[in-house]
Order: C-alpha cells, then structure tokens, then sequence
C-alpha cells in the first residue's frame, strides 16, 4: 500500500468517525441547531430589525412542549433568555408583535420555558458619609442583590437583563451601576456587549433628562 | 444572545453535518476554551483537523502525481 493508498483509508476512516459521532449526538445537534437560530433572531431583533415571520416559524417549527425531554436544563434557560431579550424589543402596538408576545407567554405558562419572578425590593438609604462608604455600602448591596439573584437564575446575562430593566423602571442608582459593572465585566472577558451597553446609555441618558427636569 | 464561543460550537456541528470540514475546524478554534472541557468535543475537533490535514496530504500528492505523469 503506497502512501496515498494508506491515507485515503485513513481519510475514509475518520469521516466515518465523524460521521458516527454526529448520528449519536442528533438531538442534541437539533437542539443546538434550533436555539443558534433563536439566537440569530434575538441578535436581529437587538438591531431593530422585523423577525416576526422568522419569530412565528421558529415557535411553530420547535415545538419544544413534545421535545422538552431531550433538552437539557441550560438548552431551556437559554431559549429562556433568548426568548426575554426578543421579547423586551416587541412594539406593544404591533398585533402581531402582540401575538407573538402572548404566544411564547403561553409557553412560559405552561411550564415549557421557566417563568421570570418579579422581585420588588425596598430601596436601601445609601449613607452619604463620605465617597468611599457610599461607594463601600453600594458594592455590599451588590453583592447582595447579586448572591440572592444567582440562587434562582446562574446565567450572568439574565441577571444583567433584569438589572437593566429594574434600572429603567425603579429609582434606585444601584442598578445602573450593577449593569455598568456587569457589562464591563463581560466586555473585558471578551464577550460582545454592544446590545446591552446601548441599552444602559439609553436608560442613563433617560434618567438624566429625568433628573434635569426635575 | 449566546456568548460567541457557544455559536461557534454550533456552527462548527452545522458544518460537519454539511461535510464542511474546514469550516467546520475554524469554528472548533473559535470554540477551543467550550471544546477544551469536554473529551468527546475534544475527540470530534481533533479528528476534525486530522481530516482536514489528511486531505490537504491527498491534494498535494494528487497534484505532484498529475504534474508527474505530463
């Protein structure tokens, strides 16, 4: 046997190989398959564009209440996820937008994709003593706010996405600064974070204008 | 959105099913650290490139076989 000989058996064996690995690993291919392109939609969705007809192809495709068995806890969490930022970019008065919002509330409902809690806190006084005990107590409240969030949800960016929102809804400085911080932090870790940084200058720029009315 | 490294992975499944298989190792690079942690991954990747080297063996002893016979 020469030596092309040798290597075409050899390229024979390891496409079977492969071949072999990706027949044992369908479902969970499927599974990955399915959320990339969730995820595709929910990017496409960040940048402002229409991904209702793609939104409604994917729900009716996935059916995921049949396949719920075969994905694992993180698949659902992150379909979870995917499904909160699309949804946090749905224009309340786009029918189909409404449609589409109540369709995957149905699925939250039925226990397919877990629910979000709604945690309201008190806001805490922060001492004005000084700049570096102000600046003391709101890390503690962080920490804080961060250990009891992570106890019911592990993923970094879900806990970012609900900062952001109680951010834009509550009065309470410490949630702006927990996103920024967060957000600095997946950056230095090299993820992308343009979405969210957006988001965050929008919220401080709305706050602003709050404040200098005010 | 999905951290890069995760789609990555994805997309490099997506490619062997498609039997793009430098496709499929650019991606499994991009993917290394998600890879690194798991021995089947790490199996599937490294036949990947293997694969990949292989074929570029076989071009190239193709290619000076073809000039060889002119």
């Amino acid at each position: 046997m020469n030596r092309l000989e040798v290597l075409k058996k050899l390229e024979t064996i390891l496409e079977q190989f492969i071949a072999g690995v990706l027949k044992s690993e369908t479902t969970r291919i499927a599974a990955h398959k399915s959320i990339d392109a969730l995820d595709d939609i929910a990017r496409d969705s960040l940048r402002g564009r229409r991904i209702h007809a793609r939104l409604g192809n994917w729900l009716a495709r996935s059916d995921i209440a049949h396949k719920k068995d075969r994905l694992t806890g993180a698949d659902i969490d992150r379909i979870g996820n995917l499904f909160r930022e699309i949804q946090s970019g749905f224009d309340p008065s786009d029918p189909e937008a409404r449609k589409l919002d109540n369709e995957i509330r149905r699925w939250r409902e039925s226990g397919v994709v877990p629910k979000r809690k709604l945690v309201l806190k008190m806001q805490t006084p922060v001492p004005s003593i000084n700049t570096a005990a102000g600046f003391s107590e709101l890390m503690k409240q962080e920490s804080a706010y961060l250990a009891d969030e992570s106890e019911r949800n592990p993923h970094l960016l879900s806990i970012l996405d609900d900062a952001l929102k109680s951010a834009a809804a509550k009065d309470d400085k410490m949630y702006l600064h927990l996103a920024g911080a967060i957000v600095y932090f997946l950056k230095i870790n090299g993820y992308k974070v343009g979405p969210y940084a957006k988001r965050l200058r929008e919220i401080e720029q709305a706050r602003m204008g709050v404040e200098h009315v005010a | 959105m999905l951290p890069d490294i995760e789609k990555s992975y994805y997309k490099a499944l997506v490619a062997l099913q498609n039997d793009d298989y430098v496709t499929a190792s650019g991606y499994f690079k991009n993917a290394e650290n998600l890879v690194a942690e798991d021995d089947d991954l790490r199996i599937l990747r490294e036949a990947t490139d293997l694969l990949v080297a292989v074929r570029n063996e076989i071009a190239e002893l193709e290619k000076s076989k073809g000039n060889g016979d002119r």
